[in-house]
């Protein structure tokens, strides 16, 4: 049927982003040298590129050239990007904190719904917080209950490309590199702008244990 | 003499069995619930020196050795002393080996073999404990610290890892090997011990250790990197609370776009259907299969208008119907007035009917058949019949010749 070379073309222009729990045939396939020239060359032809980010753990289509038209394209994008920062970020720190581990969601981490859902209702906080998150527009959910709002948020997340399912009878969901992208996106903004979030962290985390 | 320390052991041993809920108790708790345990079975253990009182004001434990068989039983991971003191265990060999030349030297070679007993001895439980040590710190890399929750204290195990592994690599280098060859001589027991089995296994153990080091440092690497991260998201959380009006500035509108935020628009959209490749009939035709009607989203047309149609049909199909009959008793009235045979395909040519043949022969029989059988009686009928030419066994009716008898 369709060869590798095709279902990552296909993938790139309809503007997926491939990593290795995502898709790792596709992705193995653009750890080739010779294989990304390929693609690279085909890209070319629509006025696009390969990029990557996260240390090339993530691949995905980035314009070649920016005129007028690509630059509108370019601020949708970006608009998008940033208005789901906060909810996403806000998600990220509630997975953590409910699963306990202290270690944050990256790419190929698990996530078992029911544990999380069973954590969250047995914590008000938390329970407040899922509901705040879940309003956010990107999650956009109108339940009530913690069920609706969990399962809604996973949906659309699924469908964003940030988490996998990859048995569709278990409630199972892995992380996706562009998970990670996210996190690489917050640190350029902290860098390029110095807004030093690392700093106004720990400090709020000192003052939090003053008290 | 070995009698009595038989004896002892065996005791040692069975109150360890005996007492093994109090001790297990204390293993995982850490102290002994005195409130629970006769005293005198408390004083017993003490007296075995199996617990201890640390001072007057503290609670019982249990002793580091009892404790460290365990650890070692049970492969406990909570186990994080490594024991590092080669120097000194070094220092005991020497010893032992000076003992042993003596012993040899002056012939007497009873005392010189239990020196050499307690060399052996003292070499393989150097090798065993530094193998353990490094078993120990292995199954720590293994679950990345997994007995302590946050990432703060994984750090600092990790460190913990960091800083005996150095200490058991620094004592390492104590060891001389040059020097303990010399010590052996040409003494085939001494250069066995000393050198082959020594020096065979201390290369091991410095290969492996080098490479936890490296692990420790890779995984540290990655604690603080999940650190790192934890303390980016809570501070981009914190700082659009403190500045609920931030926007990041627009990279999209700079001369040169940082590639993180160049992401091309998705061009492709899906295929359409080709109904005429026949190739994808199977997979088109079973898409159409799981199609569902659904009935009761159609509109009905209103029910009396079509009443209304059907009645004007079915007078006019009657009427046709009719003009059949009428001519099949023409048909037989004639049979009846000529009283010859007569053919029914003959008549249907010479009266120029309009109906079709086989209409035509079918209702004939039909009529026939359909008679009384008191008026049945009256005629006589011959089909001419045709075999099918392919299907043995059916017959074609070509035509029907009727007579009055």
């Amino acid at each position: 049927m369709i060869s590798q070379q095709g279902l990552v073309l296909e993938a790139l222009l309809s503007g997926e982003f491939i990593c290795r729990v995502s898709n790792e045939d596709s992705f193995l396939y653009l750890q080739d040298d010779k294989n990304a020239a390929q693609i690279e060359a085909q890209l070319n032809l629509l006025n696009r590129t390969l990029a990557t980010a996260v240390e090339g753990e993530v691949y995905f289509a980035g314009y070649l050239a920016l005129a007028d038209k690509e630059r509108k394209v370019l601020e949708r994008q970006f608009r998008e990007i940033t208005t789901n920062l906060l909810p996403l970020t806000e998600w990220l720190l509630l997975v953590q904190e409910t699963s306990g581990k202290d270690v944050p969601l990256t790419q190929g981490a698990a996530i078992r719904l029911n544990e999380l859902q069973t954590t969250i209702e047995d914590t008000p906080a938390l329970t407040e917080q899922l509901a705040k998150i879940s309003a956010y527009p990107l999650f956009n959910s109108t339940s009530k209950t913690v069920d609706g709002q969990i399962k809604q948020i996973f949906k659309r997340l699924t469908e964003l490309g940030y988490l996998i399912k990859p048995n569709p009878e278990k409630l199972i969901f892995i992380a996706t590199g562009k998970l990670d992208y996210i996190y690489e996106v917050i640190r350029f903004i902290d860098e390029t702008e110095s807004l030093s979030l690392t700093e106004q962290a720990d400090a709020a985390m000192q003052q939090g244990s003053l008290l | 003499m070995k009698d009595n320390f038989t004896q002892a052991g065996t005791k040692f041993l069975r109150a360890l069995s005996r007492h093994s809920d109090l001790i297990m108790q204390t293993y995982l708790t850490g102290t002994v619930d005195e409130s629970i345990y006769s005293p005198q079975v408390l004083d017993n253990l003490q007296t075995l020196g199996i617990i201890w009182r640390p001072d007057a004001e503290s609670d019982l434990r249990l002793r580091r050795v009892v404790r460290a068989l365990l650890e070692e039983g049970l492969s406990d991971e909570r186990n994080r002393q490594i024991d590092a003191n080669v120097g000194g265990a070094l220092n005991k060999v020497m010893t032992l080996v000076a003992h042993y030349k003596e012993a040899s030297h002056k012939h007497r070679f009873a005392e010189a073999a239990a020196h050499l007993a307690d060399l052996t001895e003292l070499t393989y439980a150097l090798i065993d404990s530094l193998k353990q040590g490094v078993r120990a710190l292995w199954a720590k890399i293994h679950k990345e610290f997994g007995y302590v929750a946050s990432i703060d204290a994984k750090i600092r195990e990790n460190q913990l890892a960091q800083s005996q592994v150095s200490e058991i690599l620094a004592q390492l280098e104590l060891f001389e090997f040059d020097k303990l060859a010399i010590e052996a001589g040409s003494n085939r027991d001494l250069r066995r011990l000393l050198v082959v089995t020594l020096q065979s296994n201390f290369a091991a153990i410095t290969q492996e250790l080098s490479l936890a080091q490296a692990r420790l440092t890779e995984l540290l690497g990655r604690f603080r990197e999940f650190q790192g991260r934890t303390r980016l998201l809570k501070g981009f959380v914190l700082h659009l609370e403190q500045n609920p009006a931030y926007q990041p500035a627009q990279y999209t509108q700079h001369s040169k776009v940082p590639a993180l935020f160049n992401l091309a628009d998705s061009v492709i959209k899906p295929a359409a259907v080709d109904v005429n490749n026949p190739q994808h009939e199977v997979e088109l035709s079973q898409i159409v299969g799981r199609l569902k009607a659904i009935y009761h989203l159609k509109t009905h047309p209103p029910a009396n208008a079509s009443q209304h149609i059907q009645v004007e049909k079915m007078a006019e199909v009657e009427l046709d119907e009719n003009k059949v009959k009428q001519q099949v008793e023409a048909y037989f009235c004639q049979v009846i007035d000529s009283g010859e045979r007569q053919s029914a395909l003959e008549y249907h040519q010479t009266e120029q009917l309009a109906f079709d043949k086989e209409v035509w022969l079918y209702q004939v029989i039909g009529e026939y058949e359909a008679l009384p059988d008191t008026e049945k009686s009256y005629f006589e009928i011959e089909k001419s019949l045709t075999d099918h030419p392919i299907y043995s066994g059916n017959k074609i009716i070509e035509d029907v010749e009727l007579w009055f008898s």
